[in-house]
């Protein structure tokens, strides 16, 4: 059986065990809608849609939309999952068998993109209501979904790395709290040239506001190209990055 | 002694020219940590043959665990080297996995799956097709005795269950070499017999048991050799009946001493000291 295919398998697994445990989704669905409802209660009109050029003809909440995405892709539970094996012995086991440490890593991370298309999909449906629109169509939907869940696979890597170096539940919650300073350090109520310059220098440095970005330019226009190549790009490095450390730290756990 | 006796205290192969299923030389583990160096496995030298029964003794903290997370590839080894059924760990441990099973001390197992699904999954993971892997599962189900539980969730089963279906999952591939790290700790003497009679069930079968456990009465009644590892060393190794003769005959005694006061005069122990460490049961 090819690394691949191992990888399939375990994500079927994880993916059985995010369905068994539909309680685990409700904060992940509940808290990015309360964030878009709120955002665009309390500046919905300071943004209407008639006279705010960056909102190209939408509502304010189409501007807010990324930000419940992302917030809903970085919920992932793939490493307080993994932090559930290694307690419980069933990480040793599966370490024990002839299967390649990729597909170790893999396996959660792949399920955390299928659940993250998932979710994405039924926010984007949620804030129909609202006055959202993709406007760059059904193939602009399909990058969004993809693009979400690339980030999901970024996060989700990123706190596995967490669960296995500290092998503990607390400190791999903690370590999630890091998202909420990377997603407002970010373009998140106002486009970045509408952010003081300190602002602006902190959201240039941070990964994320490309991602959001290009979420945005998904939602808000027709196709545009450069922002589109910088948030892919952001994810696949930083995804590679990942699952790089990831499978060097399955390598060494002893 | 006569020569049989000493092949056997000594693990020689029974067929020459055989494969050990578990050789060691100069097995050492150090773990560095904030207070220095703490040494684990000293160099431990084992010699298991193929189709044996071979109890690894010791008290907490003695080695054990380390020295069997290092046989089975979970840990890596500082110096020294381990083969299972002839294949060097270090340098090919995707081979030595592919020929050994594995169930720790805590019953590895994920309890969001069902008993079935978890042996499927265990099975394809050792490459078995779908429809090979549902076969074998339910064979193990079988043979474990699990048919009943096998669709509800893992969650729900009985220590002595969640222990059966742990070795069942160590079996999916038919391994040569079986690790048990404490079976039967924390199982009711009637779930204790019952592992005792799938272990002799699954040795009968030709494959070879290497098992850890606190309980001399168990190794006593499971093993045909053993060793005793004392802070990270082997104190002791040989049939129970020899090592029993020789200190009966060291100690001039009436009668045979029980393995507990074998275990006693290795690791220098008192009972008193002993307490929590090693217990003494019947099944």
């Amino acid at each position: 059986m090819s690394a691949a295919q191992q990888a399939g398998v375990l994500g079927g697994r994880a993916l059985r065990e995010g369905l068994r445990t539909p309680e685990s989704l409700a904060p992940t669905l509940f808290i990015p809608v309360f964030f878009l409802v709120v955002n665009f209660g309390q500046a919905g009109k300071i943004f209407p849609s008639s006279s705010t050029a960056f909102l190209h003809g939408q509502t304010y909440a189409a501007f807010q939309l990324p930000i419940s995405l992302l917030l809903a892709a970085s919920f992932g539970s793939a490493a307080l999952y993994l932090v559930e094996d290694i307690e419980g012995g069933y990480f040793d086991k599966l370490r024990a068998a002839p299967v390649s440490r990729s597909a170790l890593v893999l396996g959660r991370l792949l399920a955390e993109a299928v659940k993250s298309v998932f979710i994405t999909a039924v926010l984007v449906v949620l804030a129909l209501p609202f006055g959202v629109s993709i406007a760059s169509g059904p193939l602009g939907f399909l990058l969004l979904l993809v693009l979400t869940s690339l980030w999901a696979v970024v996060f989700a890597g990123f706190m596995q790395l967490i669960a296995l170096k500290t092998r503990s539940a607390a400190a791999t919650n903690s370590g999630g709290l890091v998202f909420f300073p990377l997603l407002f350090l970010t373009p998140n109520f106002v486009p970045r040239d509408l952010l003081t310059r300190p602002m602006e220098i902190a959201a240039t440095f941070n990964p994320v506001t490309y991602v959001m970005e290009a979420l945005r330019s998904l939602i808000l226009q027709d196709f545009a190209w450069a922002p589109l190549v910088l948030g892919f790009g952001v994810v696949a490095v930083l995804g590679v990055l990942m699952v790089a450390l990831n499978v060097r730290l399955i390598r060494d756990y002893d | 002694m006569t020569a049989a006796e000493r092949e056997l205290s000594e693990g020689r192969p029974r067929v020459p020219g055989m494969k050990p299923a578990v050789e060691a030389e100069r097995l050492v583990k150090q773990y560095r940590g904030r207070a220095g160096t703490v040494d684990a496995v000293r160099g431990v030298d084992l010699r298991v043959r193929a189709g044996e029964v071979f109890g690894f003794l010791g008290p907490n903290g003695a080695g054990k665990s380390t020295t069997i997370r290092m046989l089975t590839t979970l840990m890596s080894i500082t110096s020294g080297t381990a083969r299972v059924a002839g294949i060097d760990v270090m340098a090919d441990p995707d081979a030595a996995r592919r020929r050994i099973g594995v169930a720790l001390q805590e019953a590895g197992l994920d309890p969001r799956q069902t008993g079935r699904e978890l042996l499927v999954l265990q099975a394809r993971l050792f490459g078995s097709s779908r429809a090979q892997a549902a076969d074998r599962a339910q064979e193990l189900l079988e043979l474990v005795d699990l048919v009943e539980a096998a669709d509800r969730r893992i969650k729900g089963y009985s220590g002595g269950m969640k222990r059966r279906l742990d070795l069942a999952s160590a079996l999916v591939h038919e391994p040569e070499v079986l690790f048990l790290d404490e079976p039967t700790t924390g199982l009711d003497p009637a779930s204790r017999l019952t592992v005792w009679e799938e272990l002799r069930r699954f040795n009968a079968r030709g494959t070879t048991v290497f098992l850890t456990t606190q309980y001399l009465e168990e190794a006593d009644q499971l093993c045909d050799r053993l060793a005793i590892i004392d802070g990270g060393l082997i104190v002791l190794e040989g049939t129970p009946q020899q090592l029993k003769a020789e200190l009966r005959q060291r100690r001039d005694l009436n009668a045979d001493p029980t393995l507990d006061e074998v275990f006693l005069d290795a690791t220098g122990r008192t009972r008193e000291r002993l307490a929590g460490e090693v217990q003494e049961v019947s099944a």
